[in-house]
């Protein structure tokens, strides 16, 4: 297949003429490909694809999100995840089989307001996403600084390999949880650190697109690289296609595979340096916030 | 009466009452991501019309029964500010408001993929600053710029002009006297890159050769203006670059 130049698209815009395979994206017009969001447009070997740079959360199986209890039911929480429907987490999962709305008071595991860390177990378009926080890592979040970017800059914000947040996290004491909602809790003791670490994934949201930003990231926070731990070389060799959602012409995320999310646990140490465990986590991202919402911070402390 | 009217419309030399010629389109300005607490917004200056549109979603139905179960509901609200026109607004939606609300609707609607977002809503809201004729144009066009700023999947994007007819003359891009003194007035809506008209209306009357050459002109007059959108979004999204720069 002929590569295509990688290049800006907005809708409407012909990507290639011919008998190429339509991804994410891209929809078939005549005999021309066309991109059907604002984005930059690439070809691999199984087709034509646009990484969006603008767009909503639309919920995915296994993905891992960060929500908010805003109701309950006598059977399942409604959690707000950040998506054009709200998620269902039912009591069961988090009681036990045995669960029964008589005994068990549901207030007592999980209350309106609180967040939680889990993953999207069923979505598809007749139903609304459920939930479960089953798994290692998952549940409530006790606490931290909940920061709202474009679930588009999530893949940018966790970078090659997690090179990105493991910067932020190792230069600012602090843990990192990314949604792929694009929902993000820092926590950590120190209320510098903290600050710091918010300023950081702020400047990844507002810059995402542009070249050389781990550098400007690692001189924000004050980084010596004695060997820079990412070179380009790792344009990977892992699903190209599939990988990148990310805006940036960085080659660095440019083709960047998937994100390692670390998730968070409701007994993580207050010192933020809890069981870390990996996520794989898909970042193809088919739409998201703009940066409208960015700003919105808030604090969650219990 | 009548050269008054022609004089006052055009002069001699063809030039009209706010000194443009025949197929001169009055000055856009296209401003993406204005509104910070909307998924997607824009703000047009078309000539002396001001607008700002802002878009939701897509989001929860409310209320739900209104929701499609295959596809998402587009609603759109064209709404006119009090202090927009020399005279006050009445605030509530009249029923030219109403009106032009359903036609962007319809002439935005071919555009968006709604099938990909079933149960859902996407809520497009149009305010008038200022208004100068043509405004359910500038309208649509501010709206197509937001609509893409908020990630819908879309087929292309939506560009309006109208053309008009000024006594004998077949003029691009009718203004507030023109459409108030003027003999006919033409708003078109059309995907460029699909080549399709989304929107259609004429009032006044027109031979069959005038129509033709009105909606020649319309058309042109679109494709003009999509020139000025695409800036626009490719301005907001990656600065001044046109071109993505590959690093080696």
């Amino acid at each position: 297949m002929q590569e295509i130049k990688r290049r800006y698209v907005i809708p409407g815009d012909k990507i290639i003429e011919g008998n190429y395979k339509p991804l994410m994206n891209v929809v078939k017009s005549g005999n021309y490909l066309v991109s059907t969001r604002v984005g930059i447009a690439e070809a691999g070997k199984d087709g034509v694809k646009v990484i969006p740079l603008s767009g909503v959360y639309i919920p995915r199986v296994n993905d891992l999100v960060i929500g908010k209890i805003i109701d309950r039911s006598s059977l399942s929480w409604d959690v707000d995840i950040n998506a054009c429907f709200f998620a269902h987490l039912p009591a069961q999962d988090v009681f036990g089989r045995d669960f029964s709305p008589a005994k068990d008071d549901m207030g007592r595991q999980l209350s309106i307001g609180d967040l939680i860390i889990a993953r999207i177990v069923s979505f598809d378009r007749t139903r609304d996403p459920m939930l479960t926080v089953q798994d290692k890592d998952l549940g409530k979040i006790p606490y931290g600084e909940f920061i709202k970017i474009s679930p588009t800059r999530v893949p940018r914000l966790i970078g090659k390999r997690g090179s990105m947040i493991q910067t932020i996290e190792q230069a600012t004491q602090t843990r990192v949880i990314i949604g792929q909602n694009g929902i993000v809790v820092v926590t950590g003791r120190d209320p510098d650190g903290l600050s710091l670490a918010a300023k950081a994934i702020k400047m990844v949201e507002e810059e995402s697109h542009t070249t050389n930003l781990t550098q400007r990231v690692k001189t924000l926070l004050n980084v010596q690289d004695p060997v820079d731990p990412e070179q380009p070389e790792s344009m990977n060799a892992s699903s190209s296609t599939e990988s990148s959602t990310q805006p940036q012409p960085d080659i660095e995320s440019s083709t960047q595979p998937q994100p390692d999310i670390e998730s968070s646990t409701s007994n993580n140490s207050k010192s933020g340096s809890g069981s870390k465990e990996k996520h794989r986590n898909d970042n193809s991202e088919e739409s998201s916030n703009n940066d409208s919402n960015s700003d919105q911070k808030e604090k969650n402390q219990e | 009466m009548y050269n008054l009217k022609e004089l006052a419309l055009m002069d001699e030399n063809g030039k009209r009452s706010d000194g443009r010629g025949i197929d001169e389109l009055r000055s856009i300005k296209i401003t993406v991501g204005v509104v910070k607490n909307a998924d997607g917004s824009a703000y047009i200056e078309f000539g002396k019309n001001k607008i700002i549109v802002a878009v939701y979603g897509p989001r929860e139905v409310h209320p739900k029964h209104m929701a499609l179960p295959d596809r998402c509901v587009l609603r759109c609200r064209y709404h006119m500010s009090p202090f927009s026109t020399d005279t006050r607004k009445n605030p509530a939606p009249s029923r030219r408001e109403v009106e032009i609300s359903k036609v962007m609707r319809e002439s935005l609607e071919p555009s968006l993929i709604l099938s990909d977002y079933p149960r859902a809503v996407i809520d497009v809201f149009v305010e008038v600053l200022q208004a100068d004729g043509g405004s359910r144009c500038a309208g649509i066009n501010a709206a197509s710029v937001a609509l893409a700023d908020a990630g819908i999947n879309m087929r292309d994007l939506v560009s309006a002009c109208a053309a008009g007819r000024l006594s004998d003359n077949i003029v691009l891009d009718i203004n507030d006297l023109e459409d108030k003194e003027g003999d006919a007035d033409m708003p078109v809506a059309y995907l460029p890159n699909l080549e399709q008209v989304t929107l259609l209306q004429l009032d006044g009357k027109v031979t069959t050769a005038q129509f033709s050459e009105c909606l020649e002109k319309a058309i042109s007059g679109c494709k003009s203006v999509y020139e000025i959108q695409k800036e626009a979004l490719m301005k907001k999204y990656f600065g001044n670059e046109m071109e993505l720069k590959e690093e080696a």
